[in-house]
């Protein structure tokens, strides 16, 4: 089989890798001062309303966006047309503002932020008392404590799996993985920052499934590069990994592929709710495969260059 | 691997699956148990309850969900007191629905869901069904913060008596140098205990954890889920489906506890003081003015714990009470045995608690033919044992009373010591209060009080219409993976299918099997599961193509191909599962959850992939005898077959 060159470009790759995730998380902080604030992460408000029938989502959609209120509408029954709205904190000044332009006859003394929103939503909608179901201010579900845990996982993991790696193959391959799965987790966080998607326990289950994804993908391209490297420590690594990669390349196509088929159809789907948590998926099975040919080889081969230079 | 025997394997391990997971499709019998007081009501009430119940039934759970209820519309008959509601797919969040909205009518805690035989049989009743976490359904979430102020101040009762003498010996000029070296030692000692530890308090609230596991589980909830959060000192619980219930969180807090305390030697100084003084009241004619029938009001005006407390701790200021001492209410029933439990008479007990209720187990209510009363029956622990031995040795002729909360319910005299670790409260109980009673002996109070720091309703993640559209994407995704498979890998594919269904079916019953509450990242997890057994089948296919065209015969190209990329497999395999175990042991909440369904999920993969699978080929290619194994896609393969 033709042999293709995917060595030939790593200085580009690595640079271009690089500078991505710097320009991902420059845009998030200096443009946005972070990432996205969430219901699950920051807390908020939560409101359950029943809405009259020839209101719809869109309906709902519209006048958040209209108004600049950050919300997630979640359609909850279909058939009573209820739906739990959730408000970031980063729109409560919003929302006290637009409260004040309720004129007086409709408006009663409040005390909470929830209280306002509830009156802003009643007013604007026409609801009597009894269609607003329930209405909490609410504490994130996950959060700092999430971060934290998420860190020390990701440091752990890391840790364990070169040591496996090491054992199992060489220290070269097992650095190279490692480093491929960081650059996997920035990458994906670099766009959720550059998007401002919301951070979200979907959203966390999709950097999860993609760390797995991504894992997976790693070893099978290195297996079969200390395969074919059994033996022949003086022949260029360059080489062997581009044949290994092309010898690899029909799974890793169909791999990539039919994952991305399960993906795709779930974006195409239309489960609103699920679009970023699909979204960040195929951007992490795309950038997993990318970095097993791109980066992680790569790398493997530097430290191996460098390697027999200082020993040379 | 040659031996078709083995063929059975799967076939085994597929029934069993099955009867596993039978219980979530079968049709189901759920008992909704209509209240006890309901009966006692005007006919007319308890006909507007029965038509509020059916109006909403024909609203929301009437043709379209597949239940059928029966009697429908009236009243069930009282000696068989329930509802039989039988269908498909009763979740725990529409059978805790359908009792919070009918809260005056339906029993909560007493409805049931029936097992089904296999439950029956392998679970012994226990629940098979795959449950779904709040995320997926909604429900309520309570967190309980641990009050551990009370809880030092328990403690310091407990070693109240010894504390005081410690003090004396130490401010007595006249003990020794070495006694008051002990006593300082032993008095830091005991301070120490009063000081708690980060750790202390995670061992306290893991207790209970415990016990309020075992108290949701004796109401009959479905699927509550306890944790702890370490960082608040609370104990977090989620129900799913229950979106307001007082009577749960009474439950949960009920801090009741079981101890045995001496009264004040005799003569009774104090309790006769207080004798006499509410004597003189009632000579008076002012039976409302005196002190137990005050205390009488504020317990049948429900003032509360914190008024009754008070209440008692002013009554010690009047008569002057050694703070070694305290007063507690003798409570009992009045004549009739249908009379309520209330205090009768004041006590003054030593403030010291004698023998605690973690010296007693295995409490058990019987009925006392004598005294035609409830009595509890309970068993000592060794240490108990002893305690109680030395106790009822020592005090001869004293009073020992019991104290169940902050009641006192019996309050014997010590005739003979008493030895055997046996023993048994005969109070005027009726059956009920016998039955908690022995609860508290047998699951231990709460040792720390525990209040509601947030309760909150929570919402499902996803909508209905997401999870419907997501359920539809999925089985489409996944129909076409199978397809795709089938396409490039002809027979190949066929049989890698075969082995991913199996696989999700396995994994399916695993899951159940280990009562896992399957949450979004959960699911998640199963699809990355799917996404590496279809992955770990391109491989072996790759691998045995590139032997095929290296010119091997098919069988021996089947084989090697299996062997090549099993150590792949494996590595692939392991290094995601040490991952995974890493987030069961580090993660909580939605990493656990996802972690949980990835690492069984491997078994389940290396399985099928690598046993499965290979059975399936060399079955046939050796048995079946497909001479041609085409694994390049139609209309663009090439032939490429070997003949075996």
């Amino acid at each position: 089989m033709h042999n293709i060159n995917f060595t030939k470009y790593k200085y580009f790759t690595l640079s271009f890798s690089f500078l991505a995730i710097v320009f991902g998380f420059v845009v998030t902080f200096a443009k946005y001062g972070g990432f996205a604030h969430s219901l699950d992460f920051n807390g908020g408000l939560r409101t359950v309303v029943e809405l009259p029938a020839d209101k719809t989502r869109s309906d709902l959609d519209g006048y958040f966006q209209s108004k600049n209120i950050e919300a997630v509408v979640i359609l909850l029954e279909k058939e009573k047309n209820i739906y739990q709205l959730d408000i970031g904190l980063g729109s409560l000044d919003t929302i006290e503002s637009l409260y004040k332009e309720i004129p007086e006859a409709n408006r009663e003394s409040s005390t909470s932020a929830i209280d306002r929103f509830v009156q802003l939503l009643r007013y604007e909608y026409k609801l009597p008392k009894e269609k607003v179901l329930s209405a909490d201010q609410v504490g994130a579900v996950v959060g700092g404590e999430l971060t934290e845990v998420g860190i020390t996982l990701l440091l752990t993991t890391l840790a364990i799996i070169l040591l496996y790696l090491s054992i199992r193959s060489q220290f070269k391959f097992a650095l190279a993985s490692s480093i491929a799965l960081v650059h996997d987790i920035l990458m994906t966080l670099a766009l959720i920052g550059f998007l401002q998607i919301k951070p979200s326990v979907p959203i966390i289950a999709a950097l999860l499934t993609l760390l797995g994804y991504s894992i997976n993908d790693k070893i099978v391209v290195f297996d079969r590069i200390r395969e074919n490297a059994h033996g022949k420590d003086n022949l260029a690594l360059s080489n062997i990994i581009n044949v290994s990669i092309t010898q690899t390349l029909g799974r890793t196509i169909n791999t990539s592929f039919t994952t991305m088929i399960s993906v795709v159809a779930i974006i195409v789907g239309g489960a609103v709710e699920l679009y970023d948590f699909a979204f960040v998926l195929l951007f992490g099975v795309i950038v997993g495969t990318y970095s097993s040919i791109y980066i992680a080889a790569p790398i493997s081969e530097i430290y191996d260059q460098l390697r027999k230079k200082r020993f040379a | 691997m040659q031996s078709y025997r083995l063929l059975i394997l799967p076939f085994l391990i597929l029934a069993v699956s099955f009867t596993i997971l039978y219980p979530n499709f079968a049709d189901r019998t759920l008992k909704i148990v209509v209240r006890e007081d309901v009966y006692a009501l005007p006919e007319a009430d308890q006909k507007t309850l029965v038509n509020a119940l059916f109006e909403r039934w024909a609203k929301d759970y009437g043709k379209g969900s597949g239940w059928t209820i029966e009697p429908q519309g009236i009243l069930p008959p009282k000696e068989n007191p329930y509802y039989t509601v039988k269908g498909r797919f009763i979740t725990s969040a529409k059978i805790n629905q359908i009792s919070q909205e009918n809260q005056s009518f339906v029993s909560e805690s007493k409805n049931k869901l029936e097992p089904t035989w296999i439950e029956e049989t392998i679970r012994g009743g226990k629940s098979l069904s795959i449950k779904l976490g709040l995320d997926l359904q909604g429900g309520m979430r309570v967190v309980l913060k641990g009050d551990f102020d009370d809880y030092t101040s328990k403690l310091k009762d407990l070693y109240a008596k010894e504390l005081n003498e410690l003090k004396l010996t130490l401010n007595n000029p006249a003990s020794k140098v070495e006694d008051k070296e002990k006593a300082k030692s032993r008095l830091a000692e005991i301070e120490s205990s009063f000081d708690l530890s980060p750790m202390r308090k995670i061992v306290e609230l893991e207790k209970a954890k415990m016990i309020i596991d075992n108290r949701l589980t004796t109401q009959n909830l479905t699927e509550p889920q306890v944790r702890i959060q370490k960082e608040q000192d609370a104990i977090e619980v989620s129900l799913p489906g229950v979106s307001n219930s007082a009577a749960i969180l009474e439950i949960l807090q009920n801090t009741e506890t079981v101890e045995y305390r001496l009264e004040e030697p005799t003569p009774f100084v104090f309790k006769g003081q207080i004798a006499d003084s509410e004597r003189r009241m009632m000579d008076l004619g002012k039976r409302e003015n005196t002190d137990i029938y005050l205390f009488q009001e504020l317990v049948k005006n429900k003032a509360g714990k914190k008024a009754q407390d008070e209440f008692l701790e002013n009554l010690e200021k009047k008569y002057n009470i050694p703070p070694d001492f305290k007063i507690y209410a003798m409570w009992a029933r009045g004549n009739s045995a249908k009379s309520n439990l209330l205090p009768r008479s004041f006590v003054v007990l030593e403030r010291k608690i004698a023998l605690s209720g973690n010296d007693m187990t295995n409490a058990q209510p019987s009925y006392n033919s004598n005294s035609y009363g409830w009595m509890v029956s309970f068993t000592l622990t060794p240490n108990g044992a002893e305690k109680f031995f030395d106790l009822t040795s020592e005090n001869r002729g004293r009073n020992l009373a019991i104290v169940w909360g902050d009641k006192v319910i019996s309050n014997p005299v010590i005739n003979d010591p008493i030895a055997g670790g046996r023993a048994e409260i005969s109070g005027s109980f009726s059956e009920q209060e016998a039955i908690r009673l022995a609860n508290v002996i047998s699951e231990g109070a709460l040792p720390i009080p525990l209040s509601v720091l947030e309760m909150r309703f929570i919402g499902p993640t996803l909508g209905i219409e997401s999870i419907e559209v997501g359920l539809k994407a999925v089985a489409i995704g996944f129909f076409l993976v199978m397809a795709y498979m089938i396409f490039y890998y002809r027979l190949g594919g066929f049989i890698a299918d075969l082995s991913l269904l199996v696989n999700i079916i396995i994994l399916a019953a695993l899951l159940t099997l280990m009562d896992f509450t399957l949450t979004l990242p959960g699911i998640a997890g199963i699809i990355l599961t799917a996404g590496m057994a279809v992955d770990a089948n391109v491989i072996i296919y790759e691998r045995i193509r590139e032997e095929i065209e290296e010119g091997r015969a098919l069988s021996i190209a089947v084989t090697r191909g299996f062997e090549n990329a099993f150590w792949t497999i494996m590595d692939a395999n392991v290094t995601t599962l040490i991952a995974g175990i890493l987030m069961i042991r580090l993660g909580n909440g939605p990493i656990k959850g996802f972690a949980i369904t990835l690492c069984w999920g491997i078994v389940t993969t290396l399985f099928t992939s690598l046993f499965l699978s290979r059975l399936f080929m060399e079955l046939a290619v050796n048995r079946i005898g497909i001479h041609h194994l085409n694994l390049r896609p139609f209309f663009f393969g090439k032939k490429e077959t070997t003949h075996a």
